[in-house]
This record gives C-alpha cells, structure tokens and sequence, in this order.
C-alpha cells in the first residue's frame, strides 16, 4: 500500500520537477556563458528527480513494485514456474530454445571425441596388432550410430510409447485452455484456499526475518491451479519419456557384443600394456555415453516436439495478463520454482524491498536484538574507575614497597596499602557510572576515528619537517616512497598475524593509511608557501617558531584539510576488508557474515550505514573546512 | 540530453537482458572441490578422466569452504560442487537456492574437522567452560561450526558466552598459534596440522564419535544442469564412485591424489584414514533412511531436494 502510494509520488514528483526545471529554463535570463559556475548553482528540484530516480530504480528492480501492485502476481508466476520447470529436460532435446536436437549435439560430440581418439592411436607407438582392434572398436562404436537413429529399426513399441505421451501432451493442451481445468470439486477447493491462506503471502526472505515464507507455493488463483495441475501431469509425462530407450534388439546385441569384446580384450592384457587398456577403457566409455543418451531417429519425435510446441503457445495465453506483470515488474530476473519451493532469481533476489529492508533495519537496532547479539549502536553504563583504570599503569602498584598479601591461616584475605593501590590502579573500584556508546557501528566509527587521528598527530609535524628540513626529506623519504604506493589492503594479513585480530591491529592498519596520506600533503603544504610571505614575516622579526606558526602552518592547511578527507576515504575502505579478514564487531564483519547466510537485506544495510558514515565524516570535515580556512579558492 | 536519456535506457535494457545468459549448450562443465581435502577422484581428476567420462571438458575450480561453492552456483559460474559440506547446503537450501543433493562425497569423524585448543590456555575437555568469555575461530556457516556447536554441547560450555570470531581455517590456524584466540575450529589437513602444534583436540575422534558429531560431505549440482544435462551428472557420480571403488581396494595413486589436494602423501594419508567413502548401496541408504536423511531432518532442511537417481 505505501509502496504503491510511494510510487506514485515518486513519479509525479519527477515529471513535475522535470517540467518545472525546463520552464525555469524559458523564463531564467540566463547571462552567464558556459564555464561560469553560477550556472551551476541551485537546482532542489534537480536534487529531488535525482533521489527519487534512485528510490524508483530501487523499488522497481527489488520487484516492490511487483508487489505492491500485483500481489498475487508471486504466486502465480510460482505455478508458471512449477510448468516450466517440468518441461525444462523435455525442451532440452529439441531445438525449442537450443540451436540443436539433443541427440544431434550428442552424435556430434561423441564422434568427435572418437575421432580424437583414433588420432591419438595413429600417432602412439604401440604394437600394429593392438592398434589394428582399437581401431576396429571405434568403427563398431560408430557403426552403433546409425542402429539408433535408423527409422526402420525404431522399435513399434517405442514408437507407440512416445506417440502416447505426445497424445498425453497435445489432450492436455486442449484441456488447459477450458475454463474448468482441473475440475477441482468445490471442497478441494475450500481446502486448497485455507492451506494457503495458512501459508500466508508474498514477503521477505527467511533468511533474514524469521518465520516469513519468500514465495507460498500453493495456488491461490484459479489460473495458479491450472498451472498447477498441468505441471503434475507433466512431470509424470517427463518422467515416463526419459525413461523410454530407443534400444532396439540389433542396437543392443551390436552393444552387448562391442562391450563384451572390449571387457575380453583388457582382461587378456598384460599389466604392461596400460596404454592399450586405457584407449580401450575410453572407447567403451563411449559406447556407454551413447547408450545412455537418449538418440532418437531424426523423424521419430516430430509429434513429441510438436505437442510441446503447441502446449508452451497455449500456456503462454493462458498466462494472459501475468506475461506482461512478468515481463514488465519483474526486470532481470523472474520467480522460479526449484524442487519444493519458489524463489525469487535475479535482482529481487539480491535487491532486497525497500520495505523489508527497512523492516530488517528497525529490527536491528533494538539494542535486544542487534546483530550476533551485539547492538548495532547503543550505550552501557561504565563505572568512571574502569577509565582511571586504563589510563594508569599497572607497574605502579609493584614498585612500591612491600609485598601484597598472602591468606591466613583462618582461609581469610586482609589487603594492605600495595594491594589498594593496585585495585586503584587496576580500575578495580567502584565510582560512578556513565553511559559510554557501544556496538557495531560505535566499534567501526572509533577505529577509524583513532586511526585518523593517530595519523594526522604524527603524520602532519613529520610532514611539515620533510618540507622544511633537508636531513629530515632525505632521511624519511625512501621509507614513505617505499610503502606509501602499496595498496594498505595488501598489509592487512600481514598487520593481522603480527599484531592480532584486536583493534590494536585494525587501528594500526588504518594509522598506516592515514599516516601516508597526511604526510605527504602535509609536506607539500610546506614546500608549497610562498618564499616572499616568509621574507615578510623574517623582515618584521618573526622567530622561527612563529614563522612555523603564522605562516607555514596556515598555509599549508588547505592541503592538510584535503589530506584528511583523502585520508577519511581510504580509511573507510581499508577498514571493511579488515573486518572481513577476521572480528567480533564491527559493520565490515556484520556483513561477512551476513553473506555467510545469504542475508541480502543485512548487506544493504550494512552497506548504507557504511555510506552514512562516511557521509557523515566527510560533511564534519566540510564543515572544518569552511570554519578554519575560508580563503581557500579566493586568492 | 536526449542522447543521455537514451544511453541511460539502453544501459537499463541490457541489464534486464543479461540474466538469460547461461551454460546453456554445456560445452564444459565446471566442478568446485577443496585443496587440502584428498578423495580418490582427485587421481581421476589429474588424469583428466572426468572429461573423457563426461565427454566435455571438466574444469575444476577450488574453493575455500562451502558457502562459496554455493554463492559461485547461484551465479552461475559452477554446476557440480564436490564434497561441499552439509551445512553450507542446508544453508544454501533453507535459503531457496535452485541446488540438489545427489551424492555423498564422504562421511567422516572429527578426523578431518575438529577443535583445537591452545596448550597455552590449559583448556581442555575436563574445564571447557572457561571457554565462556574467551575468543574462538570459527569458519561459521560451515561443517566446522556444526562440530563446534555440537562440542560444546559435548563438553558444556555455552557458546553464547563466548567470544566468536569468523576465520577461514587457515587464519584460524594462525589466530591460534599466534596466541589471538584459544580455541579454533577448523578443517583441513594442513590447517589442523599447524594447529596441533601449538595445541591439542578438545575432543579425541573417538570421543567425538562417541558422541555422535558426524560430518557428512555431498556432492551438489544445480537444479538446471540437473534437468538438462542428467547424462553427465550420472557419468560424474559413476566415475566418482568407481574411484571410491579404487580406493577400497587400495589401487589409487596416492601420488596424484596428493598432489591434486596440495598435500604431503603422509599427512594425507592421515586426513583419508577419518573418511569413511560409501558404497552405492551404503550412500542409498544413508540418503533415504541413514545418517544423511537424520542429519537434514535434525535442521529442518525443506524436502525434496535430495535425489538418489543418478546413483549407480
């Protein structure tokens, strides 16, 4: 309902601000020639048709608006997809949708392969002898050929059993397209009609919400029923043909001969002769291949392929209205049935609705539920001494003097002065508590945030000193030539077995690609000031600290300001391949493993906070930006 | 901008058109198996009997566990996975995907799939519970994490309370030799390998046989090369079989088959003594009645997607 409600805005909203753009064209005295960025300012309603192109593109290629529009559209497509599953091995054979008969392909293959083989035969080194029977087996093996394909010798009782079942196929053509196919007695169909109202409807994938059916596969329509039970019928019709063998009685004495001929041949040879064996073992491998396929005569399944034929065009109009529903809302992809159940294949698979995702997304972020248990962003209560604990170190407690203490006789523990300092030190007491963030995004956004800043504390004075300093360039700069261009993924297992799969490990990963970044933009700042700024400053008696302070650093800050917004990208990215390699937290592992169980809905997610984030840095940085060198780009 | 209109629309047509593209003809079928996982078939694949037997060329592709063998079936670029795990197919079916169970590769004990604790940690079976709050590897979605979820049960530890990290066996193998986690459940000879140098079994085969903790490996195809080309996924459980046969009667090469999987013929032969490959007859039964039939019963697997009519 909403979907469908959505839709419509979404439309309307683009064609109005389409045709409003195009009359603010008309009316607009446009002065500026081409080239002059005025041009390019403003424009909302550009902004508007650009999302909800987007949001159209979304609902219509996750089928929601399939959904929203034709809902039993699923489940009628489910029993379209039941019939079409069930002559999928049957139009294999013919040149329906292939370019080939089925038998015509195997004759080709199989001869070739034989070919093959008498030319490897040829050009081996064994005795004439042997070579002389090998060849002899491959002209029985292909003289077998034509036992199958000749139309005299096709057995009178194949003949009838494939006729009857092309009958069974054309009379059910003809029933399908009456209106009371199949006959379905009113209390059957009472009881059709509760079981899937029991199954319920079309909805999100199980995988990622809990007792939800993707596709109910019992026939909730009329025309789903037909489907149905023209998809029974068939299958037993597809069953009773592959099981017909177009062996007649010359083929099979031809084949039992050659097989036995062969058998007798490699038991009579001796342990030396493996090549001759193996050859023989091929060619028998062969004749099996054309035994088991099933090559018809070319004319003997004219009736079949025609009943076929006939059939797919009648159910094609059956499905009437559906076809378009198909081939309309449901782009790249359709529902198809496989074994017991009905799936969406395609975009609808990995797309998933924008109403399920949503739904997926309000799941998650109950704190409850969160993700492997683990929220995705929430708060604990922390006692303030476990942050004492962290910042003191430990050591502090054993170098006092004294010993700690030791248990008494009575099994009692008194503490002295060296193990209070050590509770102290340890965090090991109570204070007060404060809320302090937790949970997979709060764990991303911290890593990077500490990488980022880790990077840009060191990184931005080495920087400055490379550009001002000539022992400090040619002392440092091999080093960050040498591992600056490596793509930072390639550290990532190596930082991982060195430094473990903790934060400290992650976090070092993304100090090394902040680092980088930050250095070398923060040098090219400082090489970049212009000398006649410093004279000025040197003139009117600056120091060089305040040189350094007034001059350089404002003047490079423009490029260490782009460096870090560089710097923020590469780190967003590096850090979801490092979650992937291994974690407990974090959005880069909550996607691994949503993959792991085919959570599509949960990697849309995962992968539109990663865009928030990032937006979200990125704007702070704006903002910065903005704030502290509002020059930039004016001088 | 018309032209840009027209462009972004024929971009949208061929998207919508491309999903037809598929292995239609079966000019070359193409197989996934694991390294480090030796199976007498690997002779044949060597010596490249799979595409005389199937007529067409066989290209073998190896993955890293079984939800990818999966994800490269749905996408087409696979049509028989070999010896993928159970879990990962039960994963893979539960989520609808159009694949089917027509052979087993293999059963075996916790031989080839177990948990290995560190010796530094001190854990064993006697004080599993001090797992609880403590890191451990696990490839989840894969036959090492049933093993894992079933030893702890063994064991009585409450994987809730722990620490789990999802590794591949070979980086659970580091993790653990490099102190990051005590505990990793992995498979695969040479990652149990390095694993038990630094640590031991949290439960002995014997006892995880005990137990009951029993992997079974399959053999998948998806549903349309199934239906469309039933002739070589006869030929393929055929020669698998026959090769089974070989290795029964002790003819195999083991040469080939351990350089097929990438392993030392020693540690290999330590890896192929915890499988058990079964008979036509033996996988028959295991399919309809047996081990096979309890253990997709116990997980809920949606009916009907197990076939044993290409079994010689």
């Amino acid at each position: 309902m909403i979907t469908g409600v959505l839709t419509f805005v979404f439309f309307f909203a683009i064609v109005g601000c389409v045709l409003y753009g195009r009359k603010l064209i008309r009316t607009e005295k446009v002065d500026a020639v081409f080239g002059n960025p005025e041009r390019a300012k403003g424009g909302v309603h550009w902004v508007i048709v650009g999302s909800s192109f987007l949001l159209l593109i979304w609902l219509y290629y996750s089928w929601d608006i399939a959904k929203s529009f034709f809902p039993k559209s699923a489940n009628e497509l489910c029993q379209v997809g039941k019939v079409n599953e069930s002559l999928l091995g049957l139009k294999y054979l013919f040149p329906i949708e292939q370019r080939q008969f089925k038998s015509t392909a195997i004759i080709q293959k199989e001869t070739e392969n034989l070919n093959e083989i008498l030319l490897e035969i040829n050009q081996s080194d064994l005795k004439n002898q042997d070579k002389n029977t090998l060849i002899s087996f491959i002209d029985k093996t292909k003289k077998t050929i034509p036992l199958l394909t000749d139309e005299n010798l096709l057995e009178n009782e194949t003949k009838e059993k494939i006729d009857v079942l092309a009958e069974k196929i054309f009379t059910l053509s003809e029933n399908f397209s009456k209106s009371d196919f199949p006959n379905e007695s009113v209390e059957d169909e009472k009881k059709r009609i509760q079981e899937a109202n029991q199954e319920g409807t079309w909805s999100a994938s199980s995988t990622s919400i809990e007792n939800t059916i993707e596709i109910p596969s019992i026939p909730k329509t009329k025309r789903g029923l037909k489907f149905q039970a023209a998809a029974e019928e068939l299958n037993l019709i597809s069953d009773e043909f592959f099981e017909i063998r177009n062996h007649n009685s010359q083929y099979r004495n031809a084949y039992d001969k050659l097989s036995k001929e062969i058998k007798d041949f490699r038991s009579d040879l001796n342990s030396s002769d493996e090549i001759v064996s193996s050859f023989a073992k091929d060619i028998l491998k062969i004749a099996r291949r054309i035994e088991y396929a099933s090559i018809f005569p070319p004319n003997a399944l004219v009736n079949m392929q025609a009943s076929i034929e006939k059939f797919d065009e009648v159910q094609n109009k059956e499905q009437g209205g559906l076809r378009w529903v198909d081939i309309f809302l449901f782009p790249s992809g359709t529902i198809i049935s496989s074994g017991p159940s009905c799936s969406e294949q395609g975009s609808g698979r990995w797309l998933p609705k924008p109403s399920d995702t949503l739904n997926k997304f309000v799941l998650m972020m109950n704190p409850n539920v969160g993700f492997k248990q683990i929220p995705l962003i929430w708060y604990e209560m922390m006692d303030v001494s476990k942050i004492i604990g962290f910042i003191l170190p430990d050591w502090i407690a054993d170098i006092l003097p004294g010993e700690y203490p030791v248990h008494n006789e009575k099994g009692e523990v008194n503490s002295n002065f060296k193990s209070k300092v050590l509770s102290f030190v340890t965090g090991d007491f109570e204070l007060f508590k404060i809320p302090i963030p937790t949970g997979h995004i709060w764990d991303s956004f911290l890593r990077v945030f500490l990488g980022l800043v880790a990077g840009i504390i060191i990184g931005v004075p080495l920087g400055l000193f490379m550009g001002l300093n000539r022992f400090a360039k040619g002392f440092f700069d091999p080093l960050i030539e040498l591992y600056r261009p490596v793509p930072p993924l390639a550290w990532a297992p190596l930082i991982i077995s060195v430094l473990g799969i903790d934060n400290f490990g992650k976090v070092f990963l993304l100090f090394m690609v902040s680092l980088s970044i930050m250095i070398i933009s923060a040098r090219a700042g400082a090489s970049g000031t212009q000398l006649s700024k410093i004279h000025a400053a040197h003139s009117l008696g600056a120091s060089k600290w305040q040189i350094l302070r007034h001059v350089i650093f404002p003047n490079s800050l423009p490029e260490i300001l782009t460096g870090i917004r560089v710097a923020t990208g590469m780190c967003w990215g590096t850090l979801v391949a490092a979650e992937f390699l291994a974690g407990t937290t974090g959005v880069g592992f909550v996607e691994n493993v949503a993959k792991k169980y085919f959570q599509y809905e949960v990697i849309w997610i995962t992968i539109f906070i990663m865009g928030m984030l990032g937006l979200l840095f990125d704007i702070t940085i704006r903002k910065i930006i903005d704030k502290t060198i509002p020059w930039r780009g004016k001088g | 901008m018309k032209k840009i209109i027209s462009t972004v629309l024929g971009i949208l047509f061929a998207f919508t058109l491309n999903y037809s593209v598929a292995n239609s003809a079966a000019k070359e079928v193409r197989v996934a198996y694991f390294l480090e996982w030796p199976s007498p078939n690997l002779e044949d694949m060597n010596k490249k009997a799979y595409s005389d037997a199937l007529g067409v060329p066989v290209k073998w592709t190896n993955f890293t566990n079984g939800v990818a063998m999966t994800d490269a079936m749905l996408a087409g670029d696979i049509d028989i996975s070999y010896s993928q795990g159970l879990m990962p197919y039960i994963n893979a079916v539960k989520a609808k995907a159009p694949i089917s169970l027509v052979d087993i590769a293999m059963e075996y004990g916790m031989g080839g799939t177990t948990c290995v604790t560190s010796n530094k940690s001190g854990i064993t079976k006697a004080n599993a519970s001090e797992l609880e709050g403590k890191k451990v590897a696990v490839p989840l979605g894969t036959m090492a994490e049933y093993v894992f979820t079933e030893s702890m049960k063994i064991v009585g530890a409450d994987r809730k309370k722990m620490d789990i990290i999802a590794m591949d066996p070979e980086e659970g193998a580091a993790a653990l030799v490099s102190g990051d986690v005590v505990m990793a459940c992995l498979f695969g000879g040479n990652s149990i390998k390095s694993a038990t140098a630094v640590g031991t079994r949290l439960l002995t085969v014997d006892e995880a046989r005990a137990g009951g903790i029993m992997g079974i490996d399959i053999v998948s195809v998806t549903n349309k090369f199934m239906k469309e080309n039933p002739g070589m996924v006869k030929s393929f459980v055929e020669l698998t079989h026959d090769a089974n046969q070989r290795y029964r009667s002790g003819n195999s090469d083991l040469n080939a088959m351990a350089k097929e999987s990438e392993m030392k013929i020693a540690d290999m032969k330590d890896t192929l003594s915890g499988f058990k490959f079964l008979t036509p007859k033996e996988t028959k039964k295991s399919m309809k009645s047996g081990n096979l039939s309890k253990f997709l019963k116990g997980f809920d697997t949606p009916k009907g997607t197990v076939t044993t009519k290409f079994l010689p």
